[in-house]
């Protein structure tokens, strides 16, 4: 394995100020994102795994500067990306790109396919017209798209093929990171499958490395080397994919892995359901953020914030049971 | 044998648009027996979805039109109804609830307002009493803090309580047959399992049949003991649950199976999933002969011109499919 560091994040935070009403007291800030920190090393597909709203894609909008940070570091190939000016970060993003979950509103309905692959090429200094209708053909064939694509308008294609341009425009400008949201979350299960492949096969080819953020982890089991699991804008378990499916310590990942219907076992297996969502939770001060919900937890749960230890060698969880 | 509450028969529904008449739901049949979980599974554009809201006249027409067929619905034809008729059954002893909660809601109005409406509707009840009801239906849906919960507007419930709001005020006037149209693919997989966990108590608790429509056969598993799998408009394979799962015949429902990620069984890292070749065909392109057989790995000359039928391989199962029922 590879060792050479492509993207380090440190104590990545994300609040989100919500406006002040009439004759209200300013409210406390939403801690979408609330210090998360984690090393991608070259080549290797890391999975970022919760419930919606519990800062996944915040996290990763962040991170490639999508939204301005509220505090933290991001280190991309050596470079500090929150110190770099608007046209700096402009020219770095070629090399890192994202993949979005749902690909109709990605894409500009209005413009062809082709115009559509192009932009990447011409937004980042590549002028020779004809070269560029020859680079956008080939990547159409390098995602099974074929070059009668080429003039379509996005409405022609179905959805697979639809996520295939999104994968195909990401991938343009050879970049070394891909940050994939979801990206196969909005489509058929025959379909799924062929994009999960698709994605596999390019990063041997190209030799990218990944985010990949999902809440299936029936999906991210195939897809990725390392997992962390998020849980109200924090990591509360981070592991090796074999750690993750085979010993899962955090109580909450254990439940998600709980969750995944199962084609063999029907509801004959006794499942515990956890209760509750994340919506309904008070942001509280004090003690586990998990806690309303847990269904392991003790008295000194309440009174003391859990931080993300090692139990094992590449296996971290922020449980005070479990450490 | 237990008795169909309700049946179809023939059902064939097309839409007018500028591309000509396009045939949505080519002919199919089949029945849910009382107290039954049936699951219609397929791809979007299979025709399921527009199957179920044929049940409960809920197309617009036009564009759509109801072709031909029969819907029977204790003792009568429900397509024979007038829409005044119609009203009484539907969300009395027919209900439904939709994929996304959000945009099946009135927004506008708050959660109690919503159920009282259907119950005022329905029932004899008066204002204050269909209010107490209300509230009863939304602890029984599990709601936390349920009469705090009337005055709420959707917006400020999360995906998961609204589905259960949406679930409440189906269940309402009690119905006979719940019709889910992939009730869960908008939640994740906690919340999930705990709407599948609801429906499965409260079928218990009132003996109703739930039509389950999905596109997630871990879903079926879970909950279904019935499956009907549609391709481009036709039944292509149904059967028990638990059997079509273990030992599919059509090369649809085996393909289908077979893409699904699960738990443990990748063998190594990088290895890749199966996976069927091309995609689900628009409705004006249908292939002519069996539909599926463009995408099918056992593709046979004859499959190309001439369509299979559905038809009886072992009790219960029937699918239709050219190739000899022992290959299969």
């Amino acid at each position: 394995m590879n060792t050479e560091k492509l993207l380090v994040v440190q104590d990545l935070k994300k609040h989100f100020q919500p406006s002040k009403k009439f004759l209200q007291t300013t409210p406390a800030p939403v801690r979408a994102v609330d210090g998360i920190s984690f090393t991608l090393l070259k080549g290797e597909t890391l999975g970022l795994v919760g419930e919606s709203g519990c800062g996944k894609s915040t996290a990763a909008r962040t991170l490639l500067r999508l939204l301005e940070p509220t505090s933290g570091q991001v280190s991309f190939c050596g470079t500090q990306l929150f110190d770099l000016k608007e046209a700096e970060m402009r020219t770095l993003r070629s090399e890192m790109q994202i993949i979005f979950q749902d690909p109709y509103s990605s894409v500009n309905p209005g413009r062809r396919i082709g115009k559509i692959l192009q932009e990447p090429f011409e937004i980042h200094g590549f002028k020779d017209n004809k070269e560029n209708t020859e680079k956008a053909k080939h990547l159409l064939k390098q995602v099974g798209l074929t070059p009668g694509h080429f003039n379509s308008y996005p409405h022609e294609l179905s959805g697979g093929q639809l996520q295939r341009v999104g994968i195909a425009r990401a991938i343009a400008l050879s970049p070394k990171l891909i940050v994939a949201d979801e990206p196969v979350s909005a489509l058929d299960v025959s379909i799924r499958a062929q994009v999960i492949n698709l994605l596999l096969d390019l990063k041997e080819r190209l030799n990218m490395s990944y985010l990949f953020i999902s809440h299936d982890l029936g999906v991210v089991e195939y897809f990725c080397d390392r997992v962390a699991v998020m849980y109200l804008g924090k990591i509360i378990e981070f592991a090796d994919n074999e750690q993750i499916y085979n010993s899962p310590q955090h109580p909450y990942t254990q439940a998600l892995l709980n969750a995944i219907p199962n084609l063999e076992s029907g509801r004959d297996k006794q499942k515990i359901t956890l209760k509750g969502d994340i919506s309904m939770l008070a942001p509280q001060r004090k003690g586990c953020a998990f806690l309303n919900r847990c269904p392991i937890k003790e008295k000194r749960c309440e009174e003391q914030e859990p931080v993300l230890k090692e139990i094992a060698p590449g296996h971290q969880v922020a449980c005070l049971l479990k450490s | 044998m237990p008795s169909p509450e309700l049946e179809i028969q023939n059902l064939k529904v097309s839409f007018s648009t500028p591309k000509g008449k396009l045939t949505a739901v080519n002919g199919i049949s089949f029945h849910i027996n009382s107290g039954e979980t049936l699951a219609l599974v397929g791809e979007s554009g299979c025709g399921k979805t527009v199957s179920a809201l044929s049940i409960l006249r809920l197309l617009p027409e036009p564009p759509a039109e109801i072709i031909s067929g029969k819907i029977l619905f204790a003792g009568q034809d429900l397509l024979s109804l007038s829409s005044k008729q119609f009203q009484d059954l539907r969300g009395n002893a027919i209900s439904m609830i939709f994929q996304d909660p959000m945009t099946s809601l009135n927004p506008v109005l708050t959660v109690g307002e919503q159920i009282i409406e259907t119950l005022l509707r329905h029932t004899n009840m008066n204002r204050q009493e269909a209010r107490k009801k209300s509230a009863e239906l939304l602890s029984r849906v599990e709601l936390p803090a349920p009469k705090e919960k009337l005055t709420h507007y959707p917006h400020q419930l999360s995906g998961g309580m609204r589905q259960r709001v949406m679930i409440a005020m189906a269940l309402a006037c009690k119905p006979r047959v719940l019709i889910a149209d992939e009730p869960t693919t908008a939640l994740d997989v906690l919340i999930q399992s705990q709407i599948l966990d609801l429906l499965h108590s409260l079928k218990k608790e009132t003996g109703m049949s739930i039509l389950f429509i999905t596109h997630d056969l871990g879903v079926v598993a879970e909950i279904a003991q019935r499956v009907i799998v549609m391709y481009a408009g036709e039944i292509i394979e149904s059967g028990p649950a638990q059997a079509l799962l273990q030992k599919p015949y059509h090369p649809y429902t085996k393909g289908l199976i077979a893409s699904i990620p699960k738990l443990g069984a990748r063998d190594q890292p990088g290895s890749r999933l199966e996976e069927i070749s091309g995609n689900v065909p628009s409705l004006d392109q249908r292939p002519s002969g069996c539909p599926f057989h463009p995408r099918c790995p056992s593709v046979m000359d004859q499959c190309k011109s001439q369509a299979p039928e559905l038809s009886q391989v072992e009790p219960e199962r029937y699918t239709s499919c050219h190739l000899e029922p022992e290959s299969l």
